[in-house]
């Protein structure tokens, strides 16, 4: 992590170097320690203090990007030609109003915690210990790891607009084993006094020891199912990808192309991108400058908006939402704080209004590009499948393939919980997916997975 | 930038401790460049250069690894300080005792081959080469997307080890492709050549891309995304399939690569990418294929972007069966796995870059070729489906329940191809799909392919790997 006038200053030789009238950079400095353990044991640890500059800069309403890890005044006037370059050679942007200029303020949000970044790879390790020992007691191994991360993100540009927050996140996952069962437990937050790797460990246990006594088989057909966040946040990630970016709209292989306005899912389906909210991932502004603020995707089941950066909110004459994560990126945009709306029902609630149905704890290797149109995902679940029949969970079931529309599915949910989970993303430093549990009739099934 | 061998090796030597068992430093600058055209505009323009410098000590049984993207003495040696700190929070919480396979120092160079320097061939002529293979494409309103690309990619890579290992390696790639996105009404078809995400990649120069001919494939890719617009759905049921070498060379990569993986049989990687269905018990006594399936794990290829010189643990790249005659004979091994199963590395640890920790991946993983020319085979297949190049992948956490969609398929009837079917999906468990393959093309339908965004690791790691294939044939398989 860089100090703000660290950070700035490297912004500034960068911004220097560009010699053209628009540039802007982003420059994050991220300290990163991963605990991975497998058979109850810590196999890979790890610590990495790593940085990064992007410079775009604009040549006759073109765009060009470099980055690099280093920033000695002759790498940035490397960087800077291998910018312009691309620039020179790039087509003017369609529509393109110039790089953020406005310089509203940034939301005030808390995104650092101090002693999640004083945490230290021991500390994690007498914790990971205490649950492995735990698991001992219950008969069960656990494999998952405890990543933990201390950030610093600045952004600037030639039209004066300079953004910089320190952010903290700890991000844990435990899967564990038991007589060839498993369980999953996952929680992400600002502060690691948020996430209890005990208490994972419990969760992951319970749902490993559940029923394992009682399995039974299910023939394909259509299904209720109750699919946790973790299980949404997949088929959220890659809505994102097919359905909800800049490029994905534009070139009109969203369901939303072309449909804003449009009531194409259910009345109960809102899905925000939402880094404002505190109780979420919050972060204040994306990495072109512009202030974070909600904006509705889905609103009631209205499609109302891609996520989009702003050259491609200029180009698609739509208003910009501050969803850019990489400078000229080729998604022209992303939801990084992906936050489904809740209900008011329980999980349990939601199981007893259920006559026949599965409890999916999460999905497995999810993909999105068999009919993107209509969103038509395949994938299979895991750690964690149950059979719940006349209301009651009643057998632990394999792991099954499913295939389903989402734009379908999204139009058949029939219950929400009130309580609302973040969940982490590989691919995504700045939020994640606040999702409620959430029941969604005929759901199909293919076959055991 | 490039660290002088003797800081390496001093590093090396200043870690030395009284339970100090292994140390080494690698260092990485990774260079890319990606130029994509879209519809007639240059979409996107980027260049990354990216310096990592990783210290992994063993300490007892606790490893530690630290990285640093500030490649200076103070910052490594700092890293190296930090690297022991994390050993010994390992050491906290690791149960298992570290067993290291025996390897021979290597003091070596090794690189790539490339005729054309990537970076040689100017932006302009880049964006030129991808304008003139695309744009022909473009006119008919149902055509709403054509595009290109073209990556230049170039790793450098130096490793130290306190074995008395050095090595200074470099890894040239070139990846290049096209597409066509026709849309009508609600149906939209994707065609792509070679293949899509990027095309296909080789450890090459231009002149890669230049033999892969864009230009030429550009109007035959468009005619078909829109034909499929209006193809009949690929049929349910069960049929016999023909898979074409681009979409088996995926089917390789996921059913047969990554179960064979020792790290993931071992649980190691459970907890995001998966375990393996391939137990060591079953080594040498169990039938993964039909006696025509052979798969290879070879890191000697020329030209390949799965091949290397040596390994991140130092050990020499190598070609070994992983399925013999379908019988399960090996996995894919690092030093710290192999004596889990009483063997040495067969050195297949490689890390993205030297930020990360090395882990067990795939190198160039082969289905051999047969001796049956693709042509027979469907003259001999009396009512089937031939599909190819992939869409969509699925696969369990063992490795064992898969679905594939592909971009086209072909109707088989009394031996010869008729019609193009759309949306074609086909699904099956790994050994009841390998075991049901009764004819192997030969090496006039194998190819070798480049993926180079194989996602494995936490923090997840995209590798660089490659998968030989021929067309094959699999008898009764579902498709849904």
């Amino acid at each position: 992590m860089r100090s703000e006038q660290e950070s700035q200053e490297i912004l500034a030789r960068a911004l220097g170097a560009a010699q053209t009238s628009e540039a802007d950079a982003v420059f994050i400095a991220v300290d990163h320690d991963v605990s991975r353990f497998a058979n109850s044991g810590v196999h890979q640890n790890m610590s990495d203090e790593s940085a990064s500059l992007t410079l775009r800069v604009i040549v006759n309403g073109a765009m060009g990007v470099a980055t690099t890890s280093a920033f000695d005044p002759d790498e940035l006037a490397r960087v800077a030609e291998l910018a312009r370059e691309a620039a020179r050679h790039a087509g003017p942007l369609q529509h393109f109003s110039g790089l953020y200029r406005e310089g509203e303020p940034a939301p005030q949000l808390r995104t650092f915690d101090e002693a999640t970044a004083l945490l230290d790879p021991a500390a994690k390790a007498h914790d990971l210990r205490a649950m492995f020992d735990r698991g001992r007691e219950r008969g069960v191994t656990f494999a998952g790891s405890w990543s933990t991360a201390t950030a610093s993100v600045a952004t600037a540009n030639t039209h004066g607009v300079q953004r910089y927050a320190q952010m903290t996140s700890s991000d844990a996952t435990v899967i564990a084993l038991s007589s060839g069962a498993s369980g999953y437990a996952t929680r992400c937050a600002r502060s690691a006094n948020d996430v209890n790797i005990l208490a994972l460990g419990d969760e992951a246990t319970d749902k490993a020891t559940l029923l394992v006594d009682k399995p039974e088989d299910l023939p394909p057909g259509a299904y209720d199912v109750i699919l946790e966040p973790p299980a949404l946040s997949e088929v959220f990630e890659w809505l994102n990808m097919i359905a909800f970016s800049g490029q994905s709209f534009d070139d009109g292989t969203s369901f939303f192309a072309g449909r804003l306005g449009e009531q194409l899912l259910g009345r109960n389906v809102t899905i925000a991108d939402d880094a404002v909210d505190e109780s979420f991932l919050p972060f204040p502004f994306d990495l072109e400058g512009l202030p974070k603020r909600r904006v509705a995707l889905v609103e009631n089941g209205i499609v109302r908006s891609p996520a989009l950066d702003k050259a491609y909110a200029d180009r698609l004459q739509l208003a910009p939402t501050a969803s850019c994560w990489s400078l000229g990126s080729s998604e022209h945009g992303s939801s990084f704080h992906m936050a489904m709306d809740g209900g008011d029902a329980t999980r349990e609630e939601l199981i007893r209004s259920t006559k026949l149905g599965i409890w999916v704890t999460r999905f497995n290797y999810v993909n999105g590009l068999l009919e993107p149109k209509t969103a038509l995902m395949t994938g299979t679940t895991r750690d964690g499948t149950f059979l719940i029949r006349d209301g009651e969970v009643v057998a632990r079931l394999p792991n099954l393939r499913w295939t389903q529309s989402l734009t379908e599915a999204l139009n058949r949910v029939e219950g929400l919980t009130r309580e609302r989970r973040r969940v982490g993303t590989w691919f995504n430093m700045f939020g994640g997916t606040l999702a409620p549990t959430v029941k969604i009739a005929g759901w199909t099934i293919n076959a055991k997975g | 930038m490039k660290p002088p061998r003797e800081l390496l090796e001093d590093v090396l030597g200043s870690l030395a401790g009284a339970r100090l068992r292994y140390a080494d430093i690698r260092w990485t600058a990774t260079h890319q460049q990606h130029v994509k055209v879209r519809n007639g505009e240059v979409d996107h323009l980027s260049a990354n250069v990216d310096h990592a410098l990783g210290v992994r000590v063993l300490v007892g049984n606790g490893w530690g690894f630290a990285a640093t993207s500030d490649v200076n003495e103070e910052s490594i040696r700092r890293a190296a300080k930090r690297a022991l700190a994390v050993a010994a929070a390992s050491n906290i919480a690791s149960t298992a005792p570290v067993v290291l396979s025996d390897i021979e120092p290597h003091v070596s160079t090794w690189a790539s081959k490339f005729e054309i320097d990537p970076w040689s061939i100017p932006l302009e002529r880049k964006i030129d080469h991808l304008l003139q293979a695309t744009e022909p494409m473009r006119g008919d309103p149902r055509m709403q997307q054509v595009a290109g690309e073209i990556s230049c990619y170039r790793q450098e890579k130096l490793f130290a080890s306190t074995i008395g290992t050095f090595l200074d390696q470099t890894t040239t790639e070139m990846g290049g492709g096209i597409e066509a996105i026709a849309i009508d009404g609600g149906e939209m078809q994707r065609r792509t050549y070679p293949n899509p995400f990027g095309g296909d990649f080789q450890a090459e120069g231009w002149e890669f891309i230049e033999r892969l001919r864009l230009a030429e494939k550009g109007l035959q890719i468009r005619d078909e995304a829109l034909a499929l617009l209006a193809a009949p759905k690929a049929p349910a049921g069960r049929f016999d399939l023909i898979v074409g070498s681009a979409q088996l060379a995926l089917q390789v990569h996921e059913s047969c690569g990554h179960p064979t993986e020792l790290d993931r049989a071992l649980g190691l990687e459970i907890s995001l990418a998966g375990g393996s269905f391939l137990q060591p018990n079953m080594l040498n006594d169990f039938r993964y294929g039909s006696e025509l399936v052979n798969i290879v794990a070879d890191a000697t290829i020329p030209g390949s972007i799965g091949s290397f010189g040596f390994d991140d643990d130092g050990v020499p790249a190598q070609r070994f069966h992983l399925i013999r005659d379908g019988m399960f004979v090996d996995y894919l091994t690092g030093r710290d796995t192999a004596p889990a199963i009483g063997r040495k590395s067969n050195g297949t640890v490689r890390a993205e870059s030297a930020a990360r920790i090395p882990i067990i991946r795939m190198t160039n993983i082969n289905l051999e070729p047969g001796t049956t020319p693709v042509e027979d085979i469907i003259r001999d297949t009396k009512r089937g489906i031939f599909v190819e190049t992939n869409k969509s992948w699925s696969i369990d956490d063992l490795r064992l329940n898969f679905q594939f969609g592909c971009e086209v398929a072909y109707e088989i009837e009394n031996g010869r191809l008729g019609r193009l079917l759309r949306n074609p999906v086909y699904t099956g468990t790994t050994p009841d799909f390998w075991r049901s393959c009764d004819a192997v093309g030969d090496r006039a339908s194998w190819q070798i392919w480049g993926l180079p965004n194989c996602g494995k690791g936490d923090p997840m790691q995209t590798m660089r790997v490659a998968h030989g294939a021929p067309a094959a044939r699999f008898r009764n398989v579902e498709m849904a």
